[in-house]
């Protein structure tokens, strides 16, 4: 009795620590990637502000007025400040919730850009990972089970899929459903003719605007897991308790369910850390099919040097990626055995 | 075991395109009406409100869509999401309400006077009749139209316009600093009588008349009242004035804000505007909406155009001719054949002129001279440009009205059309800059001429035509290689005039004024006036730190001159200079802007000789007095 409880205090301790571990580890890469999303983009050469007051100087027909509009801008947004004072400063409103201007986009707000765009991303991203995850899965262990011809098949077609870069299967469905086929609209998230609202005519239009978007991204997800979990799904399929169950006359179906769990682990790994990047946006079929989304917003946000909204998406991502790991190993801690009986030692 | 297998993998599937189907319903109904709807709620009820009624008397109309039939739809103009709708801000991207330029867009916010490129005219809007100068040319009068009003129903008045004035200066707008230096004050002399005092200089003439005449049709009269309310809101900080996003802005144009998300924007017409008075258009523009679509590349745009969800396309579509000559769309441009528009900037190549070499005039000339600009007008310009054979080398843009300010016998010898690798070798044997060690380059002082030609990375028009300048510059002995950087490291080194050009920038491209109410005079200056020189940040031109006593003298004494053979001298020197001293070369002409129409819903777009007087230039129907076409449009199946 005096073992027992001894080994399971010992077992909630070891969690307790690797929690604790876990924790500290998230809050240390938290606070580094802070300062690196606030200090990279500001190393970055180039002058954002030059960029607006080039806006604002077509037409002008002095010297001075430039050079005093120049000056006005650089104390708004602060870039005349040491960059130490900056990152106080920046600091204490990210604290409150504050990202500032957009320099490029001024006056609206980082959070106003973003807050108009993220939802475009998410629902374009998050199903699209989900659904390639799962059906790429399903195949994956399909051929790997079922071997034969439907291997013989989906493989070659895997490796071409996964191996086609992203600009390339958009345009190619661009091609051929848009312009050839005329099946689907070219750019854009709705109706170039409409306004949202809820009427049954824009949901539709949101349905098929979002097909081609969306197929691009889970074709090459398919590909990709399809391949990584026919590999793990054939090494577990050979693994001794799959040779050992069998000998024990134990049903295939509940062998099966054995291979699948433990095959599944890596890949709920590449899982989490997807929709962790997602809010990056899928930037490819952004550009091709003119989708709104965040992901164009942080390549322009990069190119023209519009440091608030670049560290702002960065720390967005950070925090998720950041997140998704946490819980990544979280979770395993409780489902792996292994992690469970080493935590224990 | 199959079986199940396989059912499972059929249910995946079904799910899978369950949860696709959902995502992308909810992603822009979650996001998007909670954050537009109600400013299509606010702006309707004011006046808008009885336009619904009517349209919905007339046919069951979807609120929610745009017709076809109603809708002039644009591309080239909107790249980003609509920032605001205040015209304080000129930083402002609403890029089909808000442009203070030389043909100011007129379809939200109205000028006094509308300027036409074509005649080089300008033409009453808010105002009654022409302005008149003084006669010691200190002060120029107009009249306020009494029919014009704003969109609230208020008339406009001559103390909008000195309020905007006062506003402009008050905050510092750019607009304000632009002119302060010009503009002594704009007064009204009575409810409907502007007075725009210049300033003098000691001399007690006006400093500079152009720029003062050039505030009538380049700036907007915005309504007194709604400017207090603004100040009210912002408690007079200067910065918060110009950051407004102004969603309640009260405009005189017949379009105002319908709706605007990251996807479009729309303009709806304004149907008590009152131009529809008959002492302006005497109707309503033709198309009930504006909408601008925002792609995000030209690609998209071009693939739109082509599909017929645009309708005016001010982008550079490459090979527009292909359009309808290849693919037999109904898609035309201003011009039949190249050049297909009229050329009114120049896209320049300035020199660093402390580069070792380039402090030579035979070298810049010799390099000038070698370039094959046909090649660049055919490959980065598709041959959207008029070639240097048809219109001279100068320092005036192709339109007939500049061509006609110099004396082409007089500069007739300095003039170069490209491609003269015979002569440009000739020009630096003259000077003694040969190749004495027998490498193939030559030398300057000792040391071979090397350079790095340059522009912005992704220019791609630009990026063609500098591949060009490099490879003249084989051809002469002279060894020059491109390098591009990014747009945003770019514009900082070329624009800080107060420090010598770093290395890597000794040939550069960079833009010049197009056509306006002060040009050529403007375009000169900025190629060629050393006030620039020691700017900080300087956005004007003269980029390569260019300096000539001689020029400087004529530049400010042009705006005061009126004799009209005492100015064509004086051009036509300036020329003279300008070719002598080559401190920069035009690589290309490039139209005010791109005008590309699609004629499968609307036309009666302007054309080259389509009767209309004045002639309406082809600005896409929203800037100066091409907002005139918007009034001739029809139906292509009413």
């Amino acid at each position: 009795m005096a073992v027992f409880y001894f080994e399971k205090e010992a077992v909630l301790k070891g969690y307790q620590k690797y929690f604790l571990n876990k924790v500290l580890w998230f809050i240390v890469t938290l606070v580094a990637a802070f300062i690196l999303n606030f200090i990279l983009p500001r190393l970055m050469p180039g002058d954002p502000v030059a960029a607006i007051v080039s806006r604002m100087a077509q037409g002008m027909s002095n010297s001075s007025g430039v050079q005093a509009i120049y000056e006005q801008y650089t104390e708004l947004f602060g870039t005349n400040k040491p960059m130490i004072e900056q990152f106080f400063i920046y600091m204490r409103n990210v604290v409150h919730g504050d990202f500032g201007f957009s320099i490029a986009q001024y006056p609206r707000t980082v959070s106003d850009v973003i807050r108009s765009s993220i939802m475009w991303t998410i629902g374009l991203q998050f199903p699209a990972i989900i659904v390639g995850w799962l059906i790429g899965n399903t195949l994956g262990a399909l051929a790997a089970y079922l071997k034969g011809g439907f291997d013989k098949v989906l493989m070659p077609v895997s490796i071409f899929l996964s191996n086609l870069p992203a600009f390339g299967m958009a345009v190619i469905l661009l091609v051929i459903f848009s312009v050839t086929l005329k099946w689907f609209p070219t750019s854009g998230g709705y109706g170039f003719d409409l306004i949202p609202n809820m009427s049954w005519k824009f949901v539709w239009s949101v349905i098929v605007h979002y097909q081609l978007p969306f197929w691009s991204i889970v074709l090459i997800t398919i590909g990709g897991q399809a391949i990584g979990m026919r590999s793990m799904s054939i090494y577990e399929l050979n693994a001794d308790y799959v040779k050992y169950s069998r000998f024990m006359g134990i049903k295939d179906r509940k062998i099966v369910s054995y291979v699948f769990r433990n095959a599944m682990l890596p890949q709920i790994t590449g899982l989490a850390l997807s929709i962790g990047t997602m809010v990056g946006g899928a930037l490819v079929a952004e550009i091709i099919f003119s989708y709104p989304g965040l992901g164009s917003t942080i390549l322009t946000a990069v190119l023209g040097g519009d440091y608030p909204l670049i560290s702002a998406t960065t720390l967005i991502i950070t925090v998720m990626v950041l997140a998704a790991n946490f819980l990544i190993e979280i979770i395993y801690g409780f489902l792996d055995p292994r992690i469970k009986s080493a935590q224990a030692d | 075991m199959k079986k199940t297998l396989l059912s499972v993998f059929a249910l995946l599937m079904v799910l899978s395109l369950v949860l696709s189907a959902c995502g992308g319903a909810e992603a822009p109904v979650a996001e998007e009406p909670a954050a537009e709807a109600p400013a299509v709620v606010e702006e309707a009820p004011v006046e808008e409100a009885p336009v619904v009624e009517e349209a919905a008397a007339e046919e069951p109309a979807d609120p929610n869509s745009l017709p076809r039939n109603e809708t002039l739809y644009f591309n080239g103009q909107q790249w980003g999401s609509v920032v605001g709708w205040n015209p304080y801000s000129s930083n402002n991207n609403n890029a089909l309400a808000i442009a203070q330029q030389d043909s100011a867009r007129v379809p939200m916010f109205e000028t006094p006077y509308l300027y036409n490129m074509l005649d080089g005219q300008v033409y009453p809007l808010l105002a009654d009749g022409p302005y008149e100068w003084n006669d010691a040319r200190t002060e120029i009068t107009f009249k306020i139209n009494p029919a014009a009003h704003w969109n609230d129903g208020t008339p406009v008045t001559a103390e909008d316009v000195a309020y905007t004035w006062a506003s402009h200066v008050k905050y510092n707008t750019p607009t304000g600093s632009g002119n302060v230096d010009y503009i002594d004050d704009i007064v009204a002399a009575d409810d409907m009588t502007v007075v725009i005092k210049a300033k003098l200089g000691e001399d007690g003439a006006a400093l500079n008349p152009l720029i003062v005449a050039a505030y009538v049709s380049t700036n907007y009269v915005i309504q007194k009242a709604w400017t207090e309310a603004l100040e009210a809101r912002v408690g007079d900080d200067a910065t918060a004035f110009m950051a407004d996003a102004a969603e309640d802005v009260v405009y005189s144009g017949p379009y105002g804000k319908y709706f605007a998300d990251d996807s479009k924007v729309v303009y709806i017409r304004d149907d008590n505007y009152w131009g529809q008075d008959v002492s302006m258009w005497g109707k309503l523009p033709a198309p009930k909406y504006l909408a601008h679509t925002i792609f995000k590349d030209n690609a998209a745009g071009t693939t739109a155009l082509q599909a017929g969800e645009v309708d005016v396309s001010q982008q550079f579509n490459s090979n527009v001719q292909d359009f309808w000559l290849k693919e037999g769309l109904p898609i035309s441009t201003y011009l039949p054949e190249a050049p297909y528009g009229i050329g009114a900037s120049l896209p320049t190549a300035f020199y660093n002129l402390e580069s070792p070499g380039l402090d030579q005039p035979a070298v810049r000339k010799a390099i000038a001279m070698a370039v094959d600009y046909p090649t660049i007008i055919a490959n980065a310009m598709t041959n959207q440009s008029a070639t240097f054979d048809q219109v001279p080398r100068s320092l005036m843009n192709p339109t007939p009205g500049e061509q006609a300010l110099y004396d082409h016998a007089a500069v007739a010898d300095l003039q170069f059309a490209g491609n003269d690798v015979e002569g440009a070798k000739a020009l630096l044997d003259e000077a003694g800059i040969v190749d004495t060690d027998g490498d193939g380059w030559r030398e300057y002082n000792g040391e071979n001429l090397s350079y790095v030609a340059t522009c912005p990375n992704g220019w791609s028009d630009w990026q063609a035509s500098i591949e060009v300048v490099a490879a003249a510059g084989a051809e002469i002995g002279i060894d020059i290689t491109t390098n591009y950087p990014e747009w945003s490291v770019y514009q900082t080194v070329v624009t800080k005039s107060d420090a010598p050009l770093p290395e890597g920038y000794d040939i550069f491209m960079m833009w010049s004024d197009g056509a306006g109410p002060t040009q050529p005079w403007s375009r000169i200056r900025k190629l060629m006036s050393s006030e620039f020189n020691g700017m900080a940040s300087n956005w004007n031109g003269n980029w390569g730190q260019y300096e000539n006593a001689d020029a400087d003298v004529l530049i400010k004494a042009i705006p005061t001159e009126t004799d009209e053979a005492k100015l064509n001298e004086m051009y036509t020197e300036l020329v003279s200079i300008y070719l002598t001293d080559v401190p920069s070369f035009t690589l290309m002409y490039r139209p005010q802007s791109f005008h590309t129409v699609n004629e499968s819903v609307w036309t009666n777009f302007p054309y080259e000789g389509d009767g209309t007087n004045p002639p309406v230039p082809p600005l896409d129907l929203t800037d100066g007095w091409s907002i005139a076409g918007l009034y001739n449009l029809t139906l292509v199946n009413p």
